[in-house]
């Protein structure tokens, strides 16, 4: 039993109504912190407790997260993260959604280990957090201002530069784009809350942005901490390489060489050498990045700031691999200055590249095959740059086939002819990101059962790329699941995903073990740490289950991974027939122990000490 | 015969060229190409072997888009007309 709350601690959480402005307080349960850890956990926990299962998303009785780590603010290395638990206007489920820069640090300096936006604002507002509580301001004047914009419109406004830390939505936010995003610009870079629509979230409650000014809590380690982390920097830094150099836009050209980055809506997962290479990290970083942006606490510098003249475009955030895929591959677009202008709008505009890119690459092909005529939208040839930077405006502010672009693909499916699902790239209505689910057994898998649908910080592609679980099924359904316990593990210490493989490792192990131990003064096993991930898993398992959007029939993969083999290149012939992802299933819910419908069974919520909120999800 | 190299990032840096095609003897493997490119480009030397000869942690290298370890890594044995690519290991994403 755990009767104290470490050090480590803030101690309370922050409930903030926004219907009336009033504010409360709640101690962390000292058990609570040992079983749920912080972050994606406490979360989870908030959303099981307080978000009736049938609530819409976009109900007043969803709650709005924030929630930061045990680790944050100590010499563990890239706690930098932030995290956002809501239920998720894509798949109507659990979905938390992580960003980086130096709000979260902030966030853990006021003592409140989360705060939990409940309610809905009467009026546009923005809601500013410090170690006193929180206040709801009116923010009238703020309305149709993009991300960038919001930002700076707040630190002004508060008058302390960038001691005021804004996590803020662009117009894409206010008109409920589905998968709005939420951005943080700070002195240092820029963070993005990119998936599952955490900004159509807060724009359903009338609030424009989090505002975040620190305190002088600081968290006390038990000692040993700072040693232990120094140890794992040269292996930190020597890991991550490429990341130093390139940022994730490095791995364009060695994932294109394997013949698994999808090209024109996935109907090809292979470049020519060239279309790869003008988009590649290479190319961006000899021809456009300007410097190197970071998170709080943190060498490896993955951020990367671009200028390009031809497009006004000055000190923008460089695009992602992920954005890379959205916007370029998949619409066939190697004119990487327009794919910078593209990145840079969706940025601005709030809007998730991720699905936001492969809607459109959908929509693309629809046009393509006959399901949706020239009068849609005069934008849906692949290869169309200039389309792709119009149809961003269009879909942020819901104007003409961008209303329809808003739902995202899966909706979008719903309203055409019945052979559009056979076009479609995603799980449980979120669109897949860029690690190919027909050219990585792992991601098949981790994919069709992943909390969040087509996320891909739920099993996670590295190993793969080093040739473990990419091609055989044997053993990968357990393979899956414990990824999926490290990223669970890792989004509640809120520890950078990135620095956590590249220097700690890329499943839970003694580094872990020992980190936590030395923070907290726990004495946990390797088993338990992992129980830990496995206990918030089947947590958010849980609010799915309650909430009717997980099950047997709900863990599946789209048409085309399921029964159009990878055309040509070294994948060729690559995919997961039906029977394929039946067998995997099988054996990922029994090693797992979820009966037939994959749902944690009676024996499985008691071995994880999760019978209390259990209950509290199913009323 | 004639095998073409592909370098990416950081080790196309040191190399300071995209692509090279050079001549190799009729079984070369990818260990012995690795060793023929750490000594024409001494900035990687050491880099791409470990001393008993297997591929460094430090790179991962893809014959014909294939991570080598699909095959018998450092002994796989090349054929005429083969790509191999060196690149960092794949982070992040």
């Amino acid at each position: 039993m755990a009767d104290t709350l470490p050090p480590v601690y803030g101690g309370e959480i922050l409930h903030v109504h926004l219907d009336t402005g009033e504010t409360e307080t709640e101690a962390i349960d000292p058990e609570d912190a040992r079983r749920f850890l912080g972050g994606n956990g406490f979360a989870a926990q908030q959303v099981a407790e307080h978000v009736p299962p049938d609530a819409d998303p976009f109900d007043p009785e969803n709650v709005l997260a924030m929630a930061v780590g045990p680790m944050n603010a100590t010499p563990f290395q890239s706690t930098s993260r932030g995290v956002l638990g809501f239920v998720s206007p894509m798949t109507n489920g659990f979905f938390d959604s992580t960003f980086g820069g130096t709000l979260p640090q902030a966030l853990k300096t006021t003592g409140f280990e989360a705060v939990v936006l409940h309610g809905q604002a009467e009026e546009d507002s923005y809601v500013l957090v410090d170690e006193d509580g929180a206040e709801t301001k009116p923010a009238e004047d703020l309305t149709g201002l993009e991300t960038y914009e919001t930002c700076q419109a707040i630190r002004d406004r508060e008058g302390v530069g960038y001691d005021t830390h804004v996590l803020a939505s662009g117009p894409a936010g206010e008109n409920q784009v589905r998968y709005a995003c939420l951005v943080h610009e700070s002195e240092m870079r820029e963070g993005v809350a990119g998936r599952g629509g955490a900004g159509a979230v807060l724009g359903s409650k009338n609030v424009k942005a989090i505002a975040v000014q620190g305190g002088d809590f600081q968290p006390e380690p038990q000692g040993g901490l700072q040693g232990r982390s120094v140890q794992q920097m040269g292996r930190l830094m020597e890991d991550t390489e490429m990341l130093q150099e390139y940022g994730t836009a490095g791995l364009v050209n060695p994932i294109n060489e394997m013949g698994k980055l999808g090209q024109r809506n996935m109907q090809t997962e292979q470049a020519a050498p060239d279309d790869a290479e003008a988009i590649s990290g290479e190319t961006l970083k000899d021809e456009y990045v300007t410097e190197d942006t970071t998170c709080s606490n943190c060498a490896v510098k993955c951020g990367k700031h671009v200028s390009v003249e031809s497009e006004g475009i000055t000190e923008a955030k460089i695009p992602e691999f992920e954005s890379l895929f959205g916007t370029a591959t998949l619409q066939e677009v190697y004119d990487i200055e327009r794919v910078i202008k593209a990145n840079d709008l969706c940025d601005r505009l709030g809007l998730d590249t991720i699905s936001w890119g492969v809607t459109v690459a959908f929509a693309r092909e629809c046009h393509e095959k006959g399901l949706l005529d020239d009068d849609a939208s005069p934008h849906l040839a692949f290869g169309d740059a200039d389309g792709l930077v119009e149809l961003a405006r269009k879909t942020a502010h819901r104007e003409d086939f961008g209303d329809e672009l808003a739902e995202g693909s899966f909706r979008l499916a719903e309203s055409l002819d019945d052979e559009a699902e056979r076009y479609l790239y995603g799980a449980k209505g979120l669109e897949f990101a860029a690690h190919s689910a027909r050219g990585l057994k792992g991601m098949s898998i981790g994919y069709a059962t992943a909390t969040r649908g087509g996320s891909h910080h739920d099993t996670r592609p590295t190993l793969q790329y080093d040739g473990e679980h990419d091609e055989t099924t044997e053993g990968t359904p357990e393979f899956a699941a414990r990824i999926q316990h490290f990223t669970a593990l890792g989004d509640s210490l809120t520890q950078c995903r990135f620095v956590s493989e590249g220097g700690w490792g890329t499943r839970i192990n003694e580094n872990y073990m020992e980190a936590i131990n030395l923070a907290t003064g726990w004495d946990l096993s390797v088993e338990d740490v992992e129980a830990i991930g496995e206990r918030i898993y089947n947590l958010e398992r849980l609010i799915n289950a309650a909430r009717g959007v997980a099950d047997r029939d709900a863990d599946t993969l789209p048409h085309r991974v399921m029964s159009e083999p990878i055309s040509d290149g070294p994948a060729e012939g690559m995919y997961c027939p039906p029977e394929e992802l039946d067998s995997m299933l099988e054996t990922y819910y029994e090693f797992r122990g979820w009966n037939d419908n994959g749902h944690p069974t009676t024996d499985t919520v008691q071995r994880l000490d999760l019978e209390d909120v259990a209950a509290a999800v199913s009323e | 015969m004639e095998i073409e190299l592909r370098f990416f990032a950081t080790v196309r840096e040191a190399v300071g060229e995209r692509t090279v095609t050079w001549e190799f003897d009729s079984g070369a493997t990818v260990g012995d190409v690795l060793a023929t490119v750490e000594a024409q480009y001494p900035e990687l030397d050491g880099r791409l072997l470990d001393a008993d000869g297997t591929i460094a942690k430090t790179i991962s290298v893809m014959r014909n888009g294939t991570n080598v370890t699909h095959h018998e890594g450092a002994g796989t044995e090349l054929t005429a007309g083969d790509s191999l690519s060196v690149t960092p290991p794949l982070t992040g994403g």
